[in-house]
């Protein structure tokens, strides 16, 4: 039975040890600078028992040239300036998990300084709405109804990517974030957002740190110790149409972040035609809107910025079998990306079509190694990422196009 | 090769905050320099290809710039440097309590004042040699007015002048001495420059220079241990228009980073057997020495520097202070900008000038000290590096980003002749005087 216990530790605070339950084979750290996450640590704990003051010490070791730089960069930026901040409306779009969604909204609606109690309102400008996709239940809709604030609408054609783009007709907000059901908000999210905001006035896409919410199972801790959703603790801004670091840019748009936790001005979702409903169409092909909308925000001349400060907790898989499907939608909904992204962007096909090499050639090379034990990741985990990328290259986008088609049809 | 754009020197004075760099199309980029308070911390070359660029890149750039230097004034337990020629520091991990206290710290760059230094409390005399190049002189003597610490005085050597346009700049800024040394050679105006001046410590600057305000200061700081007989400091780009001035520049420059260092008997001993890189101690357009080191190693030699051999009679020097037990400094807050050369020829002829003089400074050495890495250095290391870089240029094509080979070995045969000329010459003496008239 592996579990870890994830704790919170701040650095600039004196460090008190950690009591840690006799279950746990492992403690997951993060580590945070005035309230500022600053780095994410996994370690498996061979002893039971609490950790001293000193073994955290130790621990943190690693950290202290970050930390350094983080005082330094605190004193050189004066407090970004977010008073002009626009007016927001947060989406969440979901389906028939009413648990994972009121855990959701609480800890939004406590983020945005409001607590889940009826009456209470938003602080102005803020807007919170679900957007129910095609429910077999009643059960979202009565979780939003207990919770004041929150509007609900239903989108029936099924489709993440149809929930999506009705946020965006629905929204009254000129900036747009979108939270999957299954994650929870720090409680310094829209500090980070608005930080974001305030240093890229010109950014047209915000993406966010993701961490996990548990790591109670085999399943979760091979996630996120194979990397997670994690994309790092410093201030990333994509602008331009190369990098100098990085040859297949911006074609290897998982480097952008992640859809579980986006935000993005409304209008230029609406200049660019909304997300594309061929993807993320639900089991099919569950993946790859975020990528599309990503890549495209960039190749149109738009900043799109990563902001760690951004932070929110994600609920990963518990079950193995659930996890590998979620590896397989990666390589999948990554290639129907890529496919499509070939058909309507005939510039950039040649880095496109170096892309797909690096990626087998990359993906192979991870399973030769973790065939001979050196990968944090088991074989077939890697193995159900390579296929789903086979699939996704081989028509899927297309069959999708042809499925999606036919939804529009039904519910026109 | 055709001119390339020039880069723009930005001095940012992080006091004041950070902003956002703008893209200046007329140049190929920024060369930026960091400072706090009168501090310079480090540089970064910003090309065009990486601008514009936001206020938060800007502060994450420069605060992984200045972190190493910042760092080393803060806690130099922890980020120690490495001296040239020597293997890194043995890794003392540093303690958990040392690594939290740098990880806690709050407002570093606010502290970096009250960690300096003490300063040494000897007189300075600010000693200036020249020849032939008063509009330059006018710019470095104008920067000398402008100190925040006024030096007990300043020395202006016209070294064999071909006209009396020195004499004239010198009179018309008050409190500038001028003194005459009819005979050519940079060691020779220097050791007149030091007969001539009455300070505990005599500071040396070139005319194609302007020093920073702080400059005196900082020397003064780099003396705050008594031990240290000489110091330098830090030598930055004044311009960098052409490409000459680039090219030197990106070939090292003068500077030597932002880190304070000392070099004891123990540096000498570490790396002569490949011979002590005493060249990278310093420069000669920012540097002083305590009287008494004079007294104690000699004066400059006056085979060695401009007008002579070529140059390296500051390292040689320098060489004698660690090789007698002495202490050299150097100290990154003592700050001159310097007027890289702008002509290509110009630039090739110092390049010729430069290894002529360390060929002869590296044989001055080897026949005081008989330490046989500086031979080494002239008979093997040397040549064995030109090969490469011939064999290199013979498979890759010449690099015009390196046009300075080819006078660079020219310039190491000649400082050999040169040597044997000078045996030749002081073995002819030694017989005439031996002969009876």
């Amino acid at each position: 039975m592996s579990s870890y216990v994830i704790a919170e530790v701040e650095a600039t605070s004196p460090l008190s040890g950690l009591v840690v339950p006799k279950a746990a084979t492992g403690l997951a750290l993060i580590v945070r600078r005035a309230g500022r996450p600053v780095g994410f640590i996994m370690q498996p704990l061979h002893d039971a028992g609490p950790i001293s003051p000193d073994a955290l010490s130790a621990l943190l070791s690693p950290l202290s040239a970050k930390l350094f730089l983080e005082g330094i960069r605190t004193e050189l930026l004066a407090a970004a300036d977010t008073a002009g901040f626009p007016s927001l409306t947060v989406a969440v779009c979901t389906r028939d998990r009413p648990a994972l969604l009121e855990g959701c909204l609480t800890h939004l609606l406590t983020a945005l300084g409001a607590g889940p109690t009826p009456g209470s309102t938003q602080g102005p400008g803020v807007e919170v709405l679900v957007v129910d996709n095609a429910p077999a239940t009643e059960r979202s809709r009565e979780v939003v109804m207990q919770l004041s604030g929150v509007r609900y609408v239903r989108e029936s054609r099924p489709g993440l990517d149809f929930a999506r783009n009705r946020a965006i007709t629905e929204a009254s907000g000129e900036l747009l974030a979108f939270l999957d059901d299954d994650v929870t908000v720090d409680r310094d999210w829209l500090g980070g957002l608005r930080e974001a905001w305030a240093e890229n006035p010109d950014a047209a896409a915000f993406t966010g740190l993701v961490l996990p919410q548990e790591l109670v199972t085999k399943a979760q801790i091979l996630f996120e110790a194979g990397g997670g959703f994690r994309r790092g603790f410093e201030k990333i801004r994509y602008h331009g149409q190369s990098r100098s670091d990085n040859r297949l840019y911006p074609c290897g748009a998982g480097i952008f972040g992640a859809g579980c936790n986006m935000a993005f001005r409304r209008d230029v979702l609406l200049k660019l035609g909304g997300f594309d409903e061929a993807l993320d169409t639900g089991p099919t092909l569950p993946g790859g809107g975020d990528l599309d909308m990503f890549y495209r925000i960039v190749r149109a001349g738009y900043p799109l910025v990563y902001e760690p400060r951004y932070l929110a907790f994600h609920q990963h898989r518990r079950e193995r079998a659930a996890l590998r499907r979620q590896y397989w939608t990666w390589g999948l909904g990554f290639f129907a990306f890529l496919v499509k992204s070939y058909m309507t962007d005939p510039p950039l096909r040649p880095r496109l079509r170096s892309m797909t090499a690096w990626w087998f050639k990359h993906e192979l090379s991870e399973l030769v190694r973790s065939l001979s034990g050196r990968h944090a990741l088991p074989p077939d985990m890697i193995l159900a990422k390579l296929v789903g990328g086979v699939v996704g290259l081989f028509g899927e986008y297309q069959r999708s196009k042809r499925r999606t088609a036919t939804i529009r049809d039904r519910f026109a | 090769m055709a001119p390339l754009a020039p880069w723009k020197v930005v001095r940012l004075e992080l006091e004041h905050g950070v902003s956002a760099l703008p893209l200046d199309p007329r140049f190929q980029g920024l060369h930026v320099t960091f400072w706090w308070r009168g501090i310079p911390l480090g540089h970064l070359d910003l090309s065009n290809r990486h601008l514009p660029m936001t206020t938060t890149e800007v502060a994450n750039l420069t605060s992984e710039t200045i972190a190493p230097a910042v760092g080393h004034r803060l806690s130099p337990g922890v980020f120690q440097v490495a001296l040239p020629g020597c293997p890194p520091p043995p890794p003392r991990s540093a303690t958990p309590a040392e690594l939290r206290s740098m990880a806690t710290l709050d407002r570093p760059l606010s502290r970096l004042s009250a960690v300096a230094r003490p300063l040494d409390s000897g007189s300075v005399s600010v000693v200036v040699c020249t020849r032939d190049r008063s509009a330059q002189l006018a710019r470095c003597l104008r920067s000398l007015t402008e100190l925040s610490e006024a030096p007990a005085e300043i020395l202006v050597v016209d070294n064999a002048p071909t006209s009396d346009a020195t004499r004239q700049v010198v009179a018309a800024v008050p409190g500038v001495r001028y003194v005459l040394e009819p005979l050519p050679g940079l060691s020779r105006a220097r050791n007149t420059g030091i007969r001539c001046s009455a300070g505990d410590i005599v500071a040396f600057t070139d005319d194609d220079v302007e020093v920073h305000p702080g400059w005196i200061t900082g020397l003064r700081r780099g003396f705050s241990e008594s031990d240290v007989l000489a110091v330098t400091g830090l030598v930055l780009p004044a311009e960098l228009e052409t490409d000459a001035q680039v090219i030197f520049e990106d070939s090292g420059g003068f500077g030597q980073g932002y880190r304070s260092r000392r070099f004891d008997r123990g540096f000498l001993e570490e790396t002569k057997r490949r011979g002590t890189p005493v060249w990278r101690i310093g420069a000669g357009a920012s540097m002083a020495m305590r009287r008494i080191a004079f007294a104690r190693v000699g004066e400059f030699d006056e085979r060695l520097g401009a007008g002579a051999a070529g140059c390296s009679e500051d390292s040689e020097f320098w060489y004698r202070v660690l090789a007698e037990g002495g202490v050299c400094g150097y100290e990154p807050t003592a700050v001159v900008f310097h007027h890289h050369r702008r002509e290509m020829n110009e630039l090739k002829h110092q390049a010729h000038q430069y290894m002529r003089g360390h060929v002869a400074a590296l044989l001055v050495q080897f026949a005081r000290y008989r330490h046989w890495g500086d031979l080494r250095r002239v008979a093997l290391d040397l040549p064995k590096y030109y090969a490469r870089q011939l064999v290199h240029f013979a498979i890759e094509g010449a690099d015009p980003r390196r046009p300075l080979v080819w006078p660079e070995i020219r310039g190491c045969a000649s400082g050999i002749a040169f040597m044997l000329g000078s045996a030749a010459r002081s073995h002819r003496e030694a017989r005439r005087s031996a002969t009876p008239a």
